[in-house]
């Protein structure tokens, strides 16, 4: 039983570290739960002894000498290579090339590269997902793992992205007028051309069968373009919708875009 | 630039991506990880922020094999926490911290806060009779809330040998601390 035994108690405190009741686990395994009891209050005293969340402020400030330290360190890059080129004489033959290729490592590179955008409570832009009902009703849970998100400024190469804080939404919870922001944050103001969201993960577990099963998303992004504006003094509200369909009668489902449902609003009611 | 050195770039680039994709989720449990060791909180959250800067400035010369991106971030926690409690000439060794009472979670009864009391000095005395593994793998599983294969890569043993290191030291845990009880 010994490493059986190893295994459930170390699938408990994965699930207690996810948030999940101690009693979940402690009922799932009746037959060790006289053993797995007492252990797991073992865990929960030494993890409440050191209770201790950081300060948000503390947090920001941090977060905010990392981002400068990006980008100035992405900076740095092409221009220590630029003069480390012309200083020597010997690829003087090779500089039309060299000069080449640094403009494109100054300038091109550069626009090509994602400005990655910081979270703030106060910031202008507040990002949201919502889900426009087809076959939702199929499923029980059906959760997404957005990794980042992008947006690309109208006529121009400019990218911007940042990571949600909410990573992890169940599309089941977001129907029609419900929507939840996942994150917001200062955006530049201009005109916006495109939004994408990368999707790590898409499970859904089946309301008939309760089964759980990958939703499909071949590209592993949703992609919007739809033009939209943003300010400075204003908080413009972004949703984002998702819809999963069912392909034919197949037993698959594909996650899809709702460009109809999705725009920057106002009015957007959060998740309670 | 050459081929190599472009693919190097193309791969730091990729590197600064995930790095800054992994702060907001791995910035809090850091910092809870060097605050058992150190036990005080603004130094923790200090650290926590050095370590993402340490890793940007090291991203050169990681490269991913068999510890994913956050591993590696509490391998450097781990260095700079060594380094803190040196300067302080506090430790030689991770040991767990005792935090000032007053940083406990309290209320108004001095009863209830000196029964806290008693009771977090406990589970430290008993963190501190683990061996120096057992508290490593405690600590990244219970405050860094990494799985148990990804503190097997930090640790540099078996996912067994980690689940196995980690019964012994709950169970030492309940009968150190169940025994003042």
């Amino acid at each position: 039983m010994g490493e059986d035994f190893d295994r459930i108690l170390d699938e408990c405190i994965d699930r207690i570290n996810r948030g999940d009741d101690p009693a979940d686990c402690l009922s799932d395994y009746p037959a060790c739960s006289e053993k797995l009891r007492p252990l797991l209050q073992s865990v929960h005293d030494v993890q409440k002894t050191y209770t201790f969340a950081p300060s948000a402020d503390a947090k920001r400030a941090a977060r905010q000498k990392f981002q400068a330290a990006l980008d100035k360190q992405r900076q740095a890059t092409p221009v220590g290579s630029f003069f480390k080129a012309i200083s020597r004489p010997a690829v003087w033959a090779t500089v039309a090339v060299v000069v080449l290729a640094i403009v494109g490592a100054l300038v091109i590179r550069p626009l090509f590269n994602p400005q990655t955008l910081i979270s703030s409570p106060d910031g202008n832009f507040a990002f949201l997902i919502s889900d426009e009902p087809n076959d939702i009703g199929d499923f029980e849970s059906l959760n997404i793992t957005i990794s980042r998100v992008e947006l690309r400024a109208a006529g121009s190469v400019k990218r911007l992205e940042f990571t949600p804080e909410t990573r992890t939404v169940d599309l089941t919870r977001l129907q029609g007028e419900l929507s939840q922001e996942i994150w917001r944050g200062d955006v530049p103001p201009g005109q916006y051309s495109h939004v994408f969201i990368y999707v790590n993960e898409a499970s859904g577990k089946l309301e008939s069968t309760g089964q759980t099963i990958n939703v499909k998303l071949p590209s592993g992004r949703l992609q919007l373009s739809m033009s939209f504006d943003v300010t400075a003094d204003a908080v413009t509200s972004f949703t984002f919708d998702i819809t999963v369909v069912e392909r034919g009668n197949s037993g698959e489902y594909n996650l899809q875009p709702q460009i109809g449902e999705s725009g920057a609003r106002e009015g957007q009611k959060p998740l309670e | 630039m050459n081929i190599g050195n472009r693919e190097n770039a193309s791969a730091i680039n990729e590197y600064e991506r995930q790095l800054s994709g992994l702060y907001e989720e791995y910035y809090d449990k850091i910092a809870r990880y060097v605050y058992v060791h150190i036990g005080d909180r603004e130094e923790a959250e200090d650290i926590a922020g050095e370590v993402f800067l340490k890793a940007l400035k090291s991203l050169k010369s990681y490269r991913e094999q068999g510890v994913p991106m956050h591993g590696w971030l509490f391998r450097i926690a781990h260095n700079l926490t060594v380094d803190h409690l040196r300067k302080m000439n506090k430790r030689k060794t991770l040991e767990v911290a005792e935090i000032d009472s007053l940083a406990l979670p309290g209320n108004d009864n001095p009863a209830d806060t000196a029964e806290k009391n008693i009771e977090f000095e406990r589970v430290v005395d008993a963190m501190n009779q683990l061996t120096v593994e057992q508290r490593q793998v405690v600590n990244l599983r219970f405050f860094g809330e990494l799985t148990s294969k990804e503190v097997s890569g930090i640790l540099g043993k078996s996912d067994g040998a980690v689940r196995e290191m980690q019964r012994a030291a709950i169970e030492k845990l309940r009968v150190i601390v169940g025994v003042g009880k």
